[in-house]
Formats: C-alpha cells, sequence, structure tokens
C-alpha cells in the first residue's frame, strides 16, 4: 500500500505538488490524470526517491521514505519497477543487459539461469530474441515493452508506468494497455500509471486520481470520474478548451517534468 | 569601480572554492563507493582499454613530434654555444619532468574527459541516471569508479610511452640532423636523468587523472537541458580540466622545487 500525506515539492519558486494527499490499495492500478506539468511525473520519482520532497509523507507498504537515507531507500527500491517515459534503457548496453541489468548488479544467479529469467521477462511483454539488439534498433513501443520487462525482471510487488503510452501509434498503445492490465491480473502487482490520455485511463484503472495545481482534485472509479460534475475534471476528460483551466495557469503552477 | 572589482573578484573566488568543494565531494565519495562492494572489474577493464589502448596512437604521436621540436628548438640555440652534446639531456628531462605528464595528460582531458562528460551528461538528460537510482544503483558507484580508476591507472603508463617516443624523437633529429652518435645520446639521456625526475612526473600524472576523471564526471553529472546542455558541459570539461591541470602543475613545480629541491 502507498500513502501520500501532505506533499510538497517546489523548483526554483514553482510550487509543483502542493499538499498532496494520495492513496493506492494493494494489488490496484491507480491511474493519475492531469494536465503536462501538473506534478505527475514528479510524484513517481518522489515514490522511488530520485527526487526528495521538501515535506510530507510517503509511506510505501508500511515504510515512511521521505528524509530515508539512500542505503535504506535502496532496499525500498528494490520492490518497485518504474517504466520511464522514454524508455531511459542504458544505451551503452544490448536489450538481454538492459532487461538483466539488476540481476547482474545484486543476484548471483547462473549465466544461464540469468538468461532464461530475462528471456521469460521479454516474452511476458510479448518480444522473442531480440536480446542482442541495441536499444537504439528498438522503436518506439519497443523501448516501452523492454523498459516494462527490465522493470518486471525485478519482481517488484510496485509498479510505476509514466506516460506509457506517449509516443507510441495507436495499436502499441492498445497492447501496452493491454500489457498493463495484464501485469497486473497475472503479477497482482500494485500499479500507478501516469498518463493524459483518457483512453489508458479508463481502460486500465482500478481508480482515477486527477491532479490539478498539485492537489488532487479528484479521486475515483472510472464511472465516478466520468460522471464527475467538477468543472476542471469535466473540462480536461472532454478535452476542452473552454473551462477553468486556462493556458496561462501553467505559468504559475507545473510545467516541470 | 575599486568596488565593483572587489565584488566580482569574491564572485569567482566563491564559485572557485564552491567547484572545489563539490569535487572533493565527489572525490570522497569515489574512493568510499571504490572499497563497498560488489565491485565488478568489467566495468573497470572496459574503461581501461578505452583510456590506455584507445588513446596510446594520438599521445604517442604528440610526443614524438614534441621530442623532434625540442631538439630542433635546442639546436637553434645549443649549435651557437657549441653545446650540441647538452641536447639529449634537455630533450630527457623536459619530457620526463614536464612535457610529458602535462601533454599527455592535456590530450586525455580533451579525448576521454570530453567522452566522459558527453557520454554521463547523455545519460542524465535522457533519464538513465535517474533509472540507475531507481533501481537501487549509486551512480557514483556504477558511473564514476569505473572511470575514475581506469584513468589514475593508465594514464601514467600512458605517460611512461610518451616520454620515450619523445626520447625517440629527440633521437631521430640529434642522430640523423646533428651528427650525435646513438651510443652518446641514450648514455647522455641515462645519466641526466634521476629517480626524483621519474617519481615527480609520475605523481603529477597521478593528480592529473584524478582532475580529468572528477571533472569529466562531475560536469556530466550536473549537466541539463538536453543536447545543448551537454554540449556546455562537455566545453566546460575540457576548458576546467585544462585550467587545473596546468594550475596544479605549477603548484606541484614549486612544492618539488622549494620543499624537497627537485
Amino acid at each position: 500500500m502507498i500513502e501520500i500525506k501532505s506533499l510538497y515539492k517546489t523548483f526554483d519558486q514553482v510550487q509543483v505538488l502542493n499538499g498532496l494527499n494520495l492513496s493506492v490499495k494493494d494489488g490496484e492500478t491507480k491511474v493519475i490524470i492531469g494536465r503536462s506539468g501538473a506534478g505527475k511525473s514528479v510524484l513517481l520519482k518522489a515514490i522511488v526517491g530520485i527526487i526528495r520532497p521538501d515535506s510530507g509523507s510517503i509511506r510505501i507498504n508500511g515504510v515512511e521514505v521521505v528524509g530515508l537515507p539512500d542505503i535504506q531507500y535502496d532496499a525500498v527500491r528494490k520492490n518497485i519497477g518504474l517504466v520511464f517515459q522514454g524508455g531511459a534503457l542504458f544505451d551503452s548496453l544490448n536489450v538481454g543487459e538492459n532487461v538483466g541489468f539488476v540481476l547482474d548488479e545484486f543476484s548471483r544467479m547462473k549465466a544461464s539461469e540469468k538468461r532464461e529469467r530475462v528471456a521469460h521477462a521479454l516474452s511476458l511483454v510479448g518480444l522473442k530474441k531480440i536480446e542482442n539488439m541495441m536499444p537504439s534498433q528498438l522503436s518506439g513501443g519497443m523501448k516501452k515493452r523492454v523498459s516494462l520487462a527490465r522493470a518486471l525482471c525485478m519482481e517488484p510487488k510496485i509498479l510505476l508506468y509514466d506516460e506509457p503510452t506517449s509516443e507510441v501509434d495507436p495499436i502499441t498503445a492498445d497492447a501496452v494497455d493491454n500489457l498493463i492490465v495484464e501485469m497486473s491480473r497475472k503479477l497482482k502487482v500494485t500499479s500507478i500509471v501516469v498518463t493524459h490520455d483518457m483512453n489508458v485511463a479508463y481502460k486500465v484503472a482500478d481508480s482515477i486520481a486527477m491532479f490539478y495545481h498539485g492537489q488532487v482534485i479528484a479521486d475515483g472509479t472510472p464511472q465516478e470520474i466520468r460522471s464527475s460534475r467538477h468543472p476542471v475534471v469535466h473540462q480536461f476528460i472532454n478535452g476542452a478548451s473552454e473551462g477553468p483551466i486556462t493556458e496561462d495557469e501553467s505559468m504559475k503552477f507545473g510545467h516541470i517534468k | 569601480m575599486i568596488k565593483a572589482i572587489t565584488t566580482r573578484t569574491r564572485g569567482y573566488l566563491t564559485g572557485f572554492f564552491s567547484y572545489a568543494g563539490e569535487l572533493s565531494l565527489l572525490l570522497v565519495k569515489t574512493l568510499l563507493w571504490t572499497v563497498t562492494p560488489p565491485f565488478n572489474r568489467y566495468r573497470f577493464l572496459a574503461q581501461a582499454k578505452r583510456v590506455g589502448p584507445g588513446s596510446f596512437l594520438i599521445s604517442s604521436l604528440v610526443a614524438l613530434f614534441i621530442g623532434m621540436i625540442i631538439a630542433l628548438q635546442m639546436a637553434y640555440m645549443m649549435l651557437r654555444l657549441s653545446a650540441e652534446i647538452y641536447i639529449p639531456n634537455v630533450i630527457a628531462v623536459a619530457l620526463t619532468r614536464e612535457l610529458g605528464p602535462v601533454l599527455t595528460a592535456l590530450i586525455v582531458a580533451g579525448r576521454i574527459g570530453a567522452g566522459i562528460t558527453a557520454e554521463v551528461g547523455s545519460m542524465v538528460v535522457s533519464e538513465q541516471v535517474d533509472a540507475l537510482r531507481a533501481f537501487a544503483v549509486n551512480p557514483v558507484r556504477y558511473l564514476v569508479v569505473p572511470r575514475f580508476w581506469a584513468l589514475v591507472l593508465m594514464l601514467p603508463v600512458l605517460t611512461v610511452f610518451a616520454v620515450l617516443i619523445g626520447i625517440f624523437g629527440g633521437f631521430l633529429i640529434c642522430y640523423f640532423k646533428l651528427d650525435i652518435s646513438a651510443f652518446m645520446y641514450w648514455q647522455m639521456v641515462v645519466d641526466s636523468l634521476a629517480v626524483k625526475d621519474v617519481v615527480t612526473g609520475l605523481v603529477k600524472t597521478v593528480l592529473f587523472a584524478m582532475i580529468i576523471a572528477l571533472v569529466g564526471c562531475h560536469e556530466g553529472l550536473k549537466s541539463e537541458g538536453g543536447a545543448d546542455g551537454v554540449g556546455r558541459a562537455t566545453t566546460m570539461s575540457v576548458v576546467r580540466s585544462f585550467i587545473m591541470i596546468i594550475m596544479f602543475d605549477c603548484l606541484f613545480t614549486f612544492i618539488f622545487y622549494f620543499l624537497f629541491n627537485a
């Protein structure tokens, strides 16, 4: 379970997280929606400890991680898989080495066992026999899948997806959506999916939270969000340019990746 | 006017000491992660191969020509004084104590230091360094430690070869142009060098290697803003490495000269 209370984060006087509260139950897939720069990716990085919040509380499976020293945080991180927006595959390693990266770093498995585990992780995301390819040879969709396979290789209890379907074609996006649902059902992992694509949100979510001005302004099932009367939520999910969300407000809040 | 100069000078000094502090902190972290298991020798070997064999040709070529140039420039002066017999001494001492270590360090700073910054900087802006952190892998342990030790161990080796090849370059001029016999040349070279000349040269080399590695990695790790930021970081890395190598060379020459009379 992930519990976030009164989380604040400021970058160069821009308040990105403004007393944010959020709760994700075990095995739940929580989708976070909001405009670009609303602090969605910052939250994921704060959960995994890449960005340290200014104040507030993040409890992961009962462990308070805000202020936790890096060495103790590493024990928590080993249970979290983060799928980066651009894949963040290591350029100098081939696909097999990327996927088996964590095994190479932390396990004492035999080479043959590692190969099997890597092949299994790749097969889970629908890829086969691409271990020797370099990341530069992969398409955007394949990079995302390999990135997911790399996260799965750790056998995490929590999976965080940062814009899993951005920059991929609609067919690949649908395949990635199916993967997220499948991972949740098969592996029973707790997932947080950050997106601004409502098709993804409705398809994969057990619940949806909307970020606005660094806070959660709505949190409920896909049906509840769909029927929300909150003017900001209504404008966002319908993609309307007219409404309370204006173009210039991003100057005051957010737009920090 | 004076106030403006004082303010600016204070700003430069603050910047300098702040930068020195950041590099010192990175050095401490690097040393701590060096002795923290698990150890990965493959990453070190890959970097050592890049620094050593990868830079051998260019550093040797430069050293060869520098040896020849010193011989020719010395000949211009020494022939007037009928003292051309001392040219091998000048070549040996200048290359061993000063030119060999400094020129090799500058070449490696331009080739390897810039490469390190560009590589690490690209990893930062493409979130690969964030990915390392997310996988509980410390970026200093993964990126800095192997590069640091590869440079510290390979730069002295490169320098030794550069000095030998530079002295050989001087020999070519002395033998073919100045009619100094081969036996005489090498005898003069060996006689002119003391152990302390070699030691002072190599001690400086180790320090230069540390500067190149720390500046290269530090600039890379703090780069931001995409390709433009990586480009700027790479330029800064080369400029700062060059300045620091020359500064520390001057400092060490003073120390060796005044304290150890070397």
